[in-house]
């Protein structure tokens, strides 16, 4: 397999990615809004690239179709169909109105916008730990899943340690020293790869096991049910329904995704954005959707975990070596987009959130402790990710829906002025309670009425904040102008251009 | 049309697409629908033709209620950071 090919295309890739870093570093400016927002200064390709890029991890092609093994063709609306929709639509519905006001403030984070609309450090801080404390499980996760898949595809010859240094080092190697930009570059580069070679590899397991009709007829004939919802209770209506609560609408919350809608140039990147959004995501997991579909057929009999493994038997036993390098390769970059994003987002967080608490930092300065926390992190991640703590484990199976219940704070600071910081406090602090008792099994289940745990827990945060801020004082006017002020100059601006034009007529 | 109307319609669109979403009584149709371009299943060709329903939503929603911020108005407020390189 480690062939002149295999040696020369991914010395090409690498090459690629490190001279991303070393441009990169060359046109950036050493200022904290430069390194960590790109200046504010992304188009509409760069911030969908990045969107896309970062919400692309090793289960949409490994972990994914491995589900569509199991469930059949359902598992494509299961997983990603309320997302088509909800996720761009929270681009809208939170992301310009963020926008709005990093824009007109300079706010840079989570913690800086909704701390900043409701005056509170409580807010932001209850913000900064929760981010930081879901953001870790997830981000070891995807390194050991993406490890995982980079030792399986590479069959062994490369081990798990070094798949995991391999991906964090490289990783590494761009984003120290260009900061938001080389991610963004390097997701440009490595999204249109991913795109592509999915794509390609689809066209070639279709063509080595008979084309699309005939391995279509083949499922119908032997397994039916694959075609049928009805028949999986994986995807049984109230989980499906509960699904739609996690990580559709989780992805705004993620802090590298706000970070990069931050970082839009202007308002009309956002919405071109929000149109392409849906169609690259609902074109991938179609890809791996069939991929794990076909494989039940062509390759049957796995359970459980080996399912996960159906995209590199495919692989394997259908296709030529030379895929194998294709694969290794779109496995660096499918993982690595993510795990860039969510390295810097970590040392973001911690450099403008939780260092000027403790001392006052220059822009520079902030530069430089980013770089040097990004290579901490990074060390951390790995040696979690060596030892695969269960504790750490046991909260990255919740972490989605920890993030989900995160969002009704967000939705009514930007959008119910009434809202106060003493209900904003408690709305993120009970519902992330509730999660732990349910998820760690203090809860008997039927206490979650049959939903997964993250449905009551969402209705929970919308509740605590509506009866915790009607039972305590409203914010003062002063505060809810800053923020609903210019909201106002915005979305009622036509309105109020028209009865301006009106006015002078009548008098 | 006053923003109150253009959101309460950007509502309906939300609610209309869940429901589509969420729509478990066309889930008897999987096996009867006939395949779409010879490989589809209904399970897979509904989310195709949603996929495009998505995006039309989108477009209407950009449309009614996400104008344009006055030039003035993005101005920074104090940052020296946030001004445009």
């Amino acid at each position: 397999m480690i062939n002149i090919l295999g040696i020369t295309v991914i010395i090409v890739y690498f090459s690629v990615l490190i001279g991303i870093g070393i441009y990169g570093a060359r046109v950036s400016l050493k200022t904290r809004e430069d390194y960590f927002l790109a200046g504010r200064g992304l188009g509409s390709i760069a911030v969908f690239m990045a969107l896309f890029a970062s919400n692309i991890t090793a289960f949409t092609i490994i972990g994914h179709a491995g589900f569509a093994y199991e469930v059949g063709y359902g598992a494509y609306g299961y997983v990603i169909g309320w997302s088509i929709f909800i996720t761009p639509f929270t681009f809208y519905l939170v992301g310009y109105r963020s926008w709005l006001l990093g824009r007109r403030y300079g706010y840079a984070t989570q913690p800086q916008v909704f701390g900043g609309i409701f005056n509170s450090k409580l807010v932001a801080l209850l913000f900064l730990v929760l981010l930081l404390y879901y953001t870790l499980p997830y981000l070891v996760v995807s390194i050991i899943g993406g490890s995982l898949a980079f030792t399986t595809i590479s069959d062994g010859v490369v081990p798990y340690w070094l798949s995991s240094f391999i991906i964090i080092g490289i990783s590494l190697i761009y984003t120290i020293p260009a900061g938001l930009r080389g991610t963004v570059w390097t997701d440009i580069f490595q999204g249109t790869l991913f795109l592509v070679v999915a794509v390609l590899l689809l066209a070639a397991v279709a063509r080595a096991l008979g084309g699309f009709t005939e391995i279509t007829e083949r499922i119908i004939e032997t397994n039916p049910a694959m075609l049928q919802r009805e028949l999986s209770e994986k995807i049984a209506p109230i989980n499906w329904f509960s699904f739609s609560f996690i990580n559709s609408i989780a992805v705004i919350v993620f802090p590298q995704m706000f970070t990069r809608i931050l970082a839009a140039r202007q308002s009309s990147n956002l919405k071109r954005v929000s149109l392409y959004y849906p169609l690259a995501m609902a074109g991938i997991f179609a890809v791996s959707t069939l991929l794990g579909v076909w494989g039940s057929i062509a390759v049957p009999g796995l359970t459980g975990k080996d399912a996960d493994n159906i995209v590199p038997l495919l692989i394997h036993q259908f296709l030529s070596p030379a895929w194998m390098i294709l694969g290794l390769v779109v496995i660096l970059a499918v993982v690595k987009s993510s795990i860039d994003s969510q390295l810097l987002s970590f040392a973001h967080l911690v450099t403008d959130d939780l260092l000027p608490r403790l001392k006052r930092v220059s822009s520079g300065q902030a530069v430089f402790f980013g770089r040097i926390l990004l290579v901490v992190f990074a060390a951390a991640a790995y040696y979690i990710a060596l030892v695969r703590p269960a504790a750490i484990l046991s909260i990255a199976a919740f972490a989605f829906s920890g993030f989900s219940v995160m969002l009704p704070v967000m939705i009514g600071a930007l959008y119910w002025p009434r809202a106060n910081k003493h209900g904003a406090c408690a709305a993120l602090i009970l519902p992330a309670i509730m999660l732990h008792l349910w998820y760690l099994g203090v809860l008997p289940e039927w206490t979650t009425f049959g939903f997964m745990p993250v449905f009551p827990a969402f209705i929970l945060a919308i509740l605590t904040l509506v009866i915790v801020s009607y039972l305590t004082a409203p914010p003062p006017a002063e505060q809810r102008e800053k923020t609903f002020g210019i909201f106002d100059k915005v979305f009622k601006y036509e309105e109020k251009s028209a009865e301006e034009r009106i006015q002078p007529k009548s008098s | 049309m006053k923003f109150k109307v253009r959101l309460a319609l950007v509502a309906v669109i939300v609610l209309v697409m869940f429901i589509l979403h969420n729509s478990f009584w066309l889930w008897g149709l999987d096996d009867r629908v006939p395949l779409l371009f010879g490989f589809m299943p209904f399970a897979f060709s509904f989310y195709a033709g949603y996929t495009i329903l998505a995006v039309i939503a989108m477009r209407a929603i950009i449309t009614l209620a996400w104008p344009e911020p006055p030039a003035d108005l993005l101005q920074p407020a104090g940052s020296e950071e946030s001004a445009e390189k």
